[in-house]
């Protein structure tokens, strides 16, 4: 029966992608799209009647990703996009207008009249075609998004500035790169030991033209007072501004700070989680060599996503804009 | 109007009520029994109510209740113009909404208890309901801490909250006010309450709030603050002068004193660079979205 074909083939996709999660090594930015690319075959393919049946499943299968590999939060951070994208289709086929008033909020509490329990229970026959076309636009700006903060490079970088920056981030090389194809300037990059990713993006940064130099991790705050501007990039922005990144992060912007140095955070808005430090997670890691930091939102000056450029006390904003609280927590 | 009166003693002998949902439940009690035939009439004699609601009780909560009772009152009477269909809607509106606020203490605890780890040590000023919420569920959620409570002169009402701690069998030590910066460094973290949020993003609370959240930033201890969104007020004050004196006093001091210099404060404020995270019915809050909400809800 070709139904069964279908979701046993949606089924073995799925496990695909869990074994590949687990195994690990991909970049977030590819990751996000696979989870993105999935999530509609999952929409396309699998059985449901209502956007309540098909939250549920979606609710169901994002449970299973985040627990392949906590440490990547951009899966999560998938899921709820959709999520919300289901949410505002429903609303949308419904014919409501405020979709806009989707938060509590005192001015909800105080004018609502009555439950306002949504159910998403109503069936539309166009809700699958409008989900999966929001899911289209949402993997167009997944793959535009390192293009996008690269364009914002020449607003910040100017010519014979010294910028530092912490191990290997694609977004930054990018953000460096295209800064450098008008500016003459100058990187130091920390090697960020014991992986030393460092050394992998001064070669290519140097490839390209950029006089870089390497120094250890040691080093960070004995050359600090040369660099004019600290350019990094994050697995993770929280909800209250602050960032998970990877482990020495957290010197380099106390070290900033130290010196008054403006400390740039490039991140597309895909890695915008809406989880705050102090619940869970950074304690649980029972590891002699920790592989993330977690920096304050104080140490940071300013946010460089696809969207433009945000200050740390503005994030809670974009959060609101991307998930739905129900959401939060899968 | 002594009705009123009659109803706002008996709100103050039922302890566990916000004076903010007592406020507002009186109010609601003076809507239903008021006797106007116009709009206007009746938001000049519910402005009256509240200013003899302040006289009783002069704190931040209470103003608090009462202007945003009157927001209500404005928001719904937008929506029917013809006052007996709107009397009606008010008071329909105006109970779900008393039902929906009661029920935000728990919404607070559930999202703050999380925060407590096992063997957490917790500093927390004076008495606070909702604090005390927040403590009850994360020991029924089987985790274990400790907690220091500063006395909180003029009315020791950290004994108060030591004996309800004490019941709930969570090991509570109090503390002298003076002790806050000696205890700093044994703490994990601090969580207050707050009797008014104010549009920056800070708080009014009990004196020697203050004093505690510059300690813990010296010593870089998080300061969290739990706090049900009905308190949030329509102040910005810049410095510890700006808070209005009708707050910072009692109101029979208010009433019989002849230099209020000569007075001790009982509130002070707290501002937001001080400040971690505020847990509300709204969520959790960075100080500068507490603003976003005000602003939703009075523009």
């Amino acid at each position: 029966m070709p139904g069964a074909d279908k979701e046993t083939d949606l089924g073995e996709r799925i496990e695909a992608f869990l074994a590949e999660l687990k195994r690990g090594g991909r970049g977030s930015g590819e990751t996000a799209r696979s989870t993105a690319a999935l999530l509609r075959r999952i929409t396309a393919q699998a059985r449901w009647s209502s956007a309540g049946d098909l939250m549920e499943i979606i609710r169901k299968e994002g449970r299973r990703m985040t627990a392949a590999q906590p440490s990547e939060t951009t899966v999560g951070n998938m899921v709820r996009r959709v999520l919300k994208i289901i949410r505002e289709e429903y609303a949308r086929s419904r014919g409501s207008s405020e979709e806009a008033d989707q938060q509590e909020s005192l001015h909800k509490l105080l004018t609502s009249g009555g439950s306002s329990e949504e159910n998403f229970r109503q069936h539309f026959a166009p809700l699958k075609a409008n989900v999966i076309e929001a899911i289209n636009e949402l993997l167009t700006e997944l793959e535009g998004t390192t293009d996008n903060i690269a364009m914002q490079a020449l607003e910040h970088i100017h010519s014979n500035e010294v910028i530092m920056t912490i191990g290997r981030s694609r977004t930054v090389e990018a953000f460096l790169k295209d800064a450098a194809r008008k500016r003459k300037f100058h990187v130091i990059v920390a090697e960020c030991a014991p992986f030393c990713q460092g050394h992998e993006m001064a070669t290519s940064l140097s490839e390209d033209g950029i006089e870089t130099t390497v120094i250890p991790d040691a080093a960070i705050f004995a050359v600090m007072s040369r660099v004019n501007k600290v350019i990094i990039g994050t697995q993770t922005v929280l909800a209250n501004g602050g960032l998970r990144a990877v482990n020495g992060t957290h010197t380099l912007a106390l070290a900033a700070k130290h010196h008054s140095t403006p400390l740039i955070v490039c991140a597309p808005m895909f890695k915008l989680s809406p989880q705050v430090p102090g619940q869970n997670s950074l304690t649980c890691v029972n590891a002699h060599c920790p592989v993330f930091d977690y920096v304050p939102p104080e140490l940071i000056t300013l946010f460089i996503s696809n969207i433009g450029g945000n200050a740390p006390s503005y994030i809670y904003r974009l959060m609101s804009e991307l998930y739905h609280p129900e959401d939060h927590e899968l | 109007v002594n009705k009123l009166f009659f109803l706002v003693t008996q709100m103050s002998q039922d302890p566990d009520v916000a004076s903010a949902v007592a406020a507002i439940r009186s109010l609601l009690e003076f809507l239903k029994r008021d006797q106007s035939e116009t709009i206007l009439g009746l938001r000049e004699n519910l402005t009256k109510a509240i200013g003899r609601l302040q006289e009783a009780d002069s704190s931040v909560a209470v103003s608090s209740g009462g202007e945003l009772f009157l927001r209500f009152i404005s928001l719904t009477s937008l929506e029917n113009p013809d006052l007996s269909q709107c009397r009606n809607v008010m008071i329909e509106r105006g109970e779900l909404f008393l039902k929906k606020i009661s029920l935000s203490r728990g919404k607070v605890a559930k999202l703050c208890h999380t925060f407590i780890k096992d063997g957490a040590k917790i500093l927390t000023h004076s008495s606070s309901r909702v604090v005390l919420k927040v403590l009850e569920s994360a020991a029924a959620d089987k985790k274990r801490f400790t907690v220091y409570v500063t006395e909180s002169q003029p009315d020791s009402a950290g004994k108060l909250m030591a004996d309800k701690l004490r019941r709930l069998n969570i090991p509570v030590t109090v503390v002298l006010d003076a002790a806050v910066g000696y205890i700093m460094e044994k703490v994990d973290l601090v969580i207050v309450g707050a009797e008014g949020v104010v549009e920056s993003g800070g708080i009014i609370n009990k004196i020697g709030t203050y004093q505690m959240a510059v300690c813990s930033k010296a010593h870089n201890k998080p300061f969290y603050v739990v706090a049900e969104s009905f308190k949030f007020v329509r102040l910005y004050p810049l410095n510890q002068q700006d808070v209005p004196h009708r707050f910072k006093y009692k109101a029979d001091t208010l009433k019989t004193a002849e230099d209020l210099n000569q007075e001790h404060p009982i509130i002070d404020y707290t501002p937001p660079s001080l400040i971690t995270l505020l847990f509300t019915d709204l969520g959790v809050l960075t100080p500068s979205a507490v603003s976003d909400e005000l602003i939703k809800l009075y523009l």
